[in-house]
C-alpha cells in the first residue's frame, strides 16, 4: 500500500508563491495526520511571523492543502515494493552552504528516517548553519516521495501488462530502476561489498561553504532559470 | 550552542512542589529588573523547566510524543526540540523568536514543531519579555485608524464583550487580558476558565458599565435634571433631552447622583446611604481609570483567587459577587455582613441559617481588609427585616402542618373502625359458610341414605310387585 517508505509518512510540501511582486519559497514537511484546520492556522502563523501581505495567507493554505490532497489521493493505491536499492542524489544551497552528495537508499525500509539522516549529516559534517538539516531531509524527502509516486505507476502498469513476474523484470529495467538491476549484477559474482576506489568520489559529499559574491551569482543563475 | 546563562528565577516566590503547578499557579511574582545580559528570566511557574529531563507538565500537554503512537514522536525528538527552541530564544532574549524562524531550523514535520513551540511560549520559556514590544507592533497592525491610544479604548467601548470562556455578553465588569487578547466574564475569571498558561494576574478589571459610557459631564448633568424636573418619570423624554446618552444611562447617572438618596425611604441612616453613594462614584471611577494593576491590588487580587479555588458554591458564588463589584466594594459588603451578624446574634438565634450565612460572610469578609461600613447600616435593617418575615412565614407553616396532621389522626380513627366493622362481618360471614356446609354435608347424607332406601323401597316394590 502507498506511503512514504519513512517511518514516518510525512510528506513534503514546497511552496513557490509570487503576488505582488513579493515571493515566498519554502519547503517542509507535513504531517498528514494533522487536521486540516492546521494549515490555515500554520499560513495565518507564517505570514504574521514574517510580515508578509495578507493575501499570502489563502494561497499559502490553497497550495499546501492541494499537496496534502494529492498525496492523499495515492493514499489508498498499491505501490510495487520489489527489491529497490535506490540512489539519492542531494544538491542544494542553502544561504551559504552548498551541499553535494549521493548515497544509496533502501525503499523497502519502512523504518528509515530522513530527518535522523539529516541531523547525523550536520553533525558529522559539522554544519552550523541550522537551516541545512531540514533542507536535506526535505530533498530526501520529495525524492522518496517521486520514486513513491513512480512505484504506484508502474504497479499499475505491471496490472496491466499481466506478464506476471517476467513483465515484473522488463518493467523495472523500462523504469530506470536499473540501478536495482544494476546491484543485483554486482552483487552476484564475487565482487566484494566495498564499493571500488576508483568510485568514492562519486559518492562522496561535498559541503562547501559560499562567500557572498558566489552566493549572489548562484542566486541570479537560479532566478533565471526558473523564469 | 550550549546555554551558559544560569536561570534566575523572580525572588519572592514560595518553594512549589514539583508535582502541584500542573495548572499555572495564579501568582506571578513583581518583574524584575532584567538588566543584565547573562541572566534568562522564568516564570515561577515554569520552574520545573530543566535540561536535562522531562516533567510532568510537557508529558500532560504534550502527548504525542510520550504515547509511542507514532515512531519517530518520541521523547529524544521532544527534547530535541524543545531543548533547540530554547537555546536559539537564550540566545538572545530580548528578541522574540518567531514559529517560522524555528522551524526553518529543525528537522522535522512542523506541526509537531507548532505545538512544542506554542506551549513553550504559553509557560513563558520563551518570548517572555519580548511580548511587551510585540504588542504595541500587533496594535499598530491590527488598528485601521491612524489614532492614538484612544482608539484602543474606543475599539472597547463601541463593541460589546464576549466572553471567550463561557460565550456570554459581559455585563457590569469582565476581566480583559491584553497579553493573549482575551475577555473573560467575571464568573468565568473567578472560575479560573482560561486558557492553560494565563494566570489571573493577568488581567485586569475592564467595567462595562462605566468605562462604555462616557463620563457624565456637568453641562449633560444640567441637562439631565432640568428634563427630569420637567418629565418626571417619562425617561424617554429625558434621555432625549440629554443628548448622547440612553434611557439606562440616564437612570443609572441620576441614581448615581448624591441627592437621589431623598427618593429612597428615609432611614435613620440616611447620611450612610448618602457615604455610600459616594463611595460607589468614587471607587468605580478610580477602577475604570486605572489601567494597569496598581500596587495595592496584586496582594488583594492573590487573596481572591484562594476563593475561586473553593469548592463550595457558595464560596465561588461570593467570589463571583465580589468579582463583579469591584475590591472596595466587595469589602464594604464584607465589613457590613459581619457588623450584621453581631447585631443579629444579639438577637434570637435562628440555627443553621444564620451559621451558613456567617460562613458565607465570614468568607466573603477574608477577602477585603478596608474599615468602610458605609453598607453596613443598610444591610442590617435589611436583614433584620428579612428575619422578621422568616419567621411568620415559619408561623404559618407550621400551623398548616398541625391542621394537616390532625386531618390525618381523624382519618385514621375512621379507618380503625372500619376495620373493625369488617372483621366482624368476616367472622359472621366464616359463621354462616360454616352452617351452610354442616348443612350441605347433612343433604348429602341424607340423600345417600334416600337413595340407599329408594333402592330398597324400589326393590321392595318390585319385589312386591313382582
Amino acid at each position: 500500500k502507498f506511503r512514504m517508505p519513512t517511518a514516518d509518512n510525512l510528506v513534503p510540501i514546497r511552496l513557490d508563491i509570487e503576488t505582488e511582486g513579493q515571493r515566498y519559497k519554502d519547503a517542509f514537511t507535513w504531517n498528514p495526520s494533522d487536521p486540516d484546520s492546521e494549515v490555515v492556522v500554520f499560513a495565518k502563523r507564517t505570514v504574521r511571523d514574517l510580515k508578509l501581505p495578507p493575501q499570502f495567507i489563502t494561497q499559502i493554505a490553497q497550495s499546501i492543502q492541494t499537496q496534502l490532497t494529492e498525496f492523499r489521493s495515492y493514499e489508498g493505491q498499491d505501490m510495487y515494493t520489489a527489491e529497490k536499492i535506490v540512489p539519492i542524489k542531494l544538491d542544494l544551497r542553502v544561504n551559504h552552504t552548498l551541499i553535494k552528495d549521493h548515497f544509496l537508499w533502501d525503499l523497502n525500509n519502512y523504518e528509515s528516517d530522513p530527518e535522523e539522516f539529516a541531523r547525523t549529516f550536520c553533525n558529522d559534517m559539522g554544519i552550523e548553519d541550522p537551516e541545512v538539516g531540514p533542507a536535506v531531509a526535505f530533498a530526501i524527502r520529495e525524492q522518496l516521495y517521486e520514486i513513491a509516486i513512480q512505484s504506484v505507476a508502474s504497479a499499475r502498469e505491471i496490472k496491466i501488462s499481466k506478464k506476471g513476474r517476467r513483465g515484473a523484470e522488463h518493467a523495472i529495467s523500462s523504469k530506470g530502476g536499473g540501478n536495482a538491476l544494476d546491484l543485483m549484477k554486482l552483487f552476484r559474482y564475487n565482487s566484494s561489498v566495498v564499493r571500488k576506489r576508483k568510485e568514492w568520489y562519486v559518492y562522496e559529499p561535498i559541503v562547501d561553504i559560499l562567500s557572498n559574491e558566489e552566493v549572489d551569482a548562484l542566486e541570479a543563475r537560479e532566478d533565471r532559470n526558473t523564469r | 550552542m550550549a546555554a551558559k546563562s544560569p536561570v534566575k528565577e523572580p525572588p519572592g516566590t514560595s518553594a512549589v512542589n514539583p508535582t502541584t503547578p500542573l495548572a499555572p499557579p495564579p501568582v506571578k511574582p513583581e518583574l524584575p529588573s532584567s538588566s543584565e545580559p547573562d541572566v534568562v528570566n522564568v516564570p515561577s511557574y515554569s520552574r520545573w523547566f530543566s535540561f536535562d529531563s522531562i516533567s510532568e507538565c510537557e508529558v500532560k500537554f504534550l502527548p504525542e510524543f510520550f504515547d509511542s503512537r507514532s515512531p519517530s514522536k518520541n521523547p529524544r525528538v521532544y527534547r530535541y526540540y524543545r531543548d533547540s527552541i530554547v537555546k536559539h530564544y537564550r540566545e538572545n532574549p530580548s528578541r522574540k523568536i518567531t514559529f517560522t524562524d524555528v522551524r526553518r531550523t529543525l528537522v522535522g514535520d512542523v506541526g509537531s514543531i507548532r505545538r512544542v513551540f506554542d506551549f513553550l511560549e504559553t509557560w513563558g520559556l520563551i518570548n517572555y519579555f519580548a511580548s511587551v514590544k510585540t504588542l504595541k507592533w500587533e496594535d499598530k497592525e491590527t488598528k485601521s485608524s491612524a489614532a492614538s491610544a484612544e482608539s484602543s479604548s474606543a475599539l472597547k467601548e463601541t463593541s460589546k464583550r464576549l466572553c471567550n470562556g463561557c460565550k456570554t455578553l459581559c455585563t457590569i465588569a469582565c476581566f480583559a487580558c491584553d497579553k493573549y487578547d482575551l475577555t473573560l466574564c467575571a464568573r468565568c475569571y473567578v472560575r479560573g476558565n482560561h486558557r492553560v498558561g494565563v494566570s489571573s494576574s493577568d488581567f485586569r478589571r475592564v467595567e462595562i458599565s462605566e468605562e462604555a459610557r462616557s463620563d457624565w459631564t456637568e453641562k449633560e448633568t444640567l441637562q439631565l435634571l432640568e428634563a427630569i424636573m420637567h418629565f418626571g418619570d417619562d425617561w424617554r423624554k429625558v434621555a432625549q433631552h440629554v443628548s448622547g446618552k440612553s434611557e439606562k444611562d440616564c437612570i443609572t447617572h441620576f441614581i448615581k447622583l448624591p441627592f437621589g438618596q431623598e427618593f429612597i425611604c428615609k432611614e435613620s441612616d440616611s447620611e450612610d446611604v448618602d457615604n455610600k453613594f459616594f463611595s460607589i462614584n468614587n471607587p468605580s471611577d478610580a477602577v475604570s481609570e486605572s489601567e494597569n494593576v496598581g500596587a495595592t491590588s496584586p496582594s488583594k487580587r492573590m487573596r481572591l483567587t484562594p476563593l475561586a479555588d473553593a469548592s463550595n458554591p457558595i464560596m465561588a458564588q461570593a467570589a463571583f459577587l465580589s468579582a463583579l463589584a469591584g475590591v472596595e466594594i466587595a469589602e464594604v459588603a464584607a465589613r457590613a455582613a459581619v457588623t450584621t451578624l453581631s447585631d443579629v446574634d444579639d438577637r434570637a438565634s435562628k440555627g443553621s441559617l444564620m451559621r451558613n450565612t456567617r460562613q458565607q460572610e465570614a468568607g466573603v469578609a477574608s477577602n477585603g481588609d478596608a474599615t468602610q461600613n458605609a453598607l453596613a447600616r443598610a444591610s442590617v435593617d435589611a436583614s433584620s427585616l428579612i428575619e422578621k418575615e422568616e419567621l411568620d412565614v415559619e408561623k404559618a407553616i407550621s400551623g398548616i402542618v398541625e391542621v394537616q396532621m390532625k386531618e390525618i389522626q381523624d382519618k385514621i380513627i375512621r379507618f380503625e373502625s372500619l376495620d373493625l366493622q369488617m372483621e366482624e362481618e368476616w367472622k359472621q360471614l366464616e359463621q354462616v359458610k360454616n352452617l351452610l356446609f354442616v348443612d350441605q354435608l347433612s343433604v348429602l347424607f341424607h340423600k345417600s341414605n334416600a337413595r340407599k332406601n329408594g333402592d330398597r323401597t324400589e326393590e321392595n316394590v318390585k319385589t312386591d310387585v313382582s
